[in-house]
């Protein structure tokens, strides 16, 4: 019996490790030879083991239900215990689902509206065609503002406001923008040599934002014209270019036409995709083989590079409301322009002489 | 639904090196911050806070070992896991009630965790051995064999503690309950 219980020590002491060398290789000694008390090591090892797992858990549950004991479970089960409105258990048990789905609910509805606000453009138009009755004119219109320093020791009183024109006939008849000459007391054109003429007004429509001036002097006399006025309508992305009179000396503006509308779809002009600065409005606008396409009238003072310019269509409207045998060698309207086939620069070069600055005194 | 955990939830790393040091702190933590989803869970899916209470000790534990083994990895959230282990507990328990476990209400992601399970309902099992066990053993031996081996009390505290005259005799006492002890374990 003691010799039992000693050998159980033993071998407790033997699998926590606690016998000294001589011991444990003597006892190692007794485990090989005699199977039973081998066979009572593996059984107590077992035993051992499941003991301390045992140990662990009842500990491990003593320090969950010391955790547990701290937790306001009343509280807790009230908030969240089934709630008997089915709305209101549906809405928790999918709250994400919801969540997800209002998230795409309010997308939809803000692609639509704006959808449904980029229909209209956002800008506004700065040459304004329906102010034009108005006399003040703004600084928003692509009128060039020119103040002559010195205007008060200079004689001539200084020109007020400027524009471009292009010749429509050989006789001297002007083609600008409405907007440009409205108001005025008197208009001038001065073409690229600098040499001003007195021009009066013979036709205005402000609808189409089109002016037609005729030089006053009848000795005044042009070469044949170089280009024509297109008599179709110009596609989306087509190139086009200007020539105009923001500066004292003529610019080129380079670009395409980016809508076939202008602003706020308005059908009798162009959007084009050129920069323009004031003093460019009433600047043909043409195509690459040298028609003219429209007049550049305005632009949307939001978006860098959208201009408009109205269609070529009402400049030969226009043209037809004057007394035909008072237009000498007027225009081509849809024959072949001789700055077809023409490089860029060579084609600014035969057209210059036909762009004018408009100057307006007031 | 404005409820909110009373505690600060422990990031699950601060609690998976809790568990390895012992830390009863983090393990306060993490009870604490998770208590709430798995009584949710029962709530809503036919039982009660004291179900509740269980299972949710019963995942813990599951964790528990699984990261003293070293075999848990945060591959997935902390909170997932326990969600997960909770869930499966508790539909056991009901398939065993004969309810039915077709329309269970999800609050949280669920993963499979059938592995770690059937470990542990190995152990379980084990415990439950020894539980048996030890009940059957009677006084004094169930409490002489618990100081010894669970409070690991010395053989010296346990001779003063019931009043033997000897250390020896509380050896012979000790060995007496363990034999008795060993007998209720392996012939269950």
């Amino acid at each position: 019996m003691m010799r039992e219980a000693d050998l159980e020590a033993i071998i407790e002491d033997y699998l926590n490790d606690k016998l000294n060398t001589a011991e444990r290789e003597a006892f190692e000694q007794l485990r090989k030879n005699d199977p039973i008390v081998d066979h009572k090591v593996v059984a107590h090892k077992v035993f051992l083991d499941a003991m301390a797992q045992y140990s662990t858990v009842v500990k491990l549950k003593e320090q969950l239900n010391h955790a547990h004991s701290q937790i306001d479970v009343d509280t807790l089960v009230e908030a969240y215990k089934p709630h008997p409105s089915k709305f209101v258990q549906l809405w928790r048990s999918n709250k994400a689902a919801i969540a997800v789905a209002a998230s795409f609910l309010i997308l939809a509805m803000i692609s639509i509206y704006s959808i449904q606000n980029n229909s209209k453009q956002a800008g506004s138009f700065e040459a304004m065609s329906q102010d034009l009755a108005q006399l003040k004119r703004s600084q928003n219109n692509l009128i060039r503002n020119i103040n002559s320093k010195n205007s008060s020791a200079n004689k001539t009183p200084a020109a007020r406001f400027g524009g471009t024109g292009f010749a429509v006939s050989a006789n001297g008849y002007i083609a600008t923008n409405y907007h440009v000459i409205n108001g005025a007391d008197s208009v001038y054109v001065q073409n690229n040599k600098g040499v001003s003429y007195k021009v009066k007004a013979i036709y205005t429509d402000s609808q189409n934002d089109i002016a037609i001036l005729k030089i006053t002097d009848k000795s005044f006399n042009l070469p044949g014209l170089p280009y024509t006025i297109r008599r179709g309508l110009s596609g989306v992305g087509e190139p086009v270019f200007t020539l105009g009179f923001p500066k004292d000396d003529v610019v080129l503006g380079d670009g395409y036409v980016s809508s076939k509308t202008g602003i706020n779809g308005d059908t009798l002009a162009y959007q084009v995709a050129i920069p323009v600065n004031p003093g460019n409005s009433g600047g043909p606008l043409l195509d690459n083989n040298g028609n003219i396409v429209g007049i550049i009238n305005g632009k949307e003072n939001k978006t860098d590079g959208a201009t408009f310019a109205v269609k070529s269509k009402y400049i030969m409207e226009a043209l037809n409301a004057i007394p035909q045998d008072s237009l000498n060698r007027k225009v081509a309207y849809g024959k072949k322009s001789q700055l077809q086939g023409l490089k860029r620069n060579k084609q600014v070069e035969k057209m210059q002489d036909y762009v004018f600055m408009i100057k307006v005194y007031n | 639904m404005n409820i909110k955990f009373n505690n600060q939830v422990p990031t699950d790393r601060e609690v998976v090196l809790g568990i390895l040091n012992n830390s009863e702190d983090a393990l306060n933590k993490l009870y604490a911050a998770y208590f709430p989803m798995v009584l949710q869970f029962i709530l809503n899916n036919s039982g009660d806070e004291d179900e509740a209470k269980d299972v949710y000790q019963e995942a813990i534990i599951v964790l528990y070992n699984k990261v003293k083994e070293g075999s848990f990895e945060l591959s997935s959230k902390l909170k997932t896991y326990i969600y997960s282990v909770s869930r499966r507990i508790w539909l056991k328990k009901l398939t065993q009630r004969n309810k039915k476990t077709s329309n269970i209400a999800d609050f949280e992601e669920v993963l499979v965790v059938d592995d770690d399970l059937e470990q542990h309902e190995q152990k379980d099992l084990q415990f439950d051995k020894m539980q048996e066990a030890l009940e059957n053993l009677g006084e004094p031996c169930k409490t002489i064999i618990q100081d010894f081996y669970i409070h690991n009390l010395s053989m010296q505290d346990i001779c003063e503690k019931f009043g033997y005259t000897n250390a020896d005799n509380a050896k012979t006492q000790k060995y007496k309950c363990l034999q008795r002890l060993k007998k209720l374990f392996f012939n269950n």
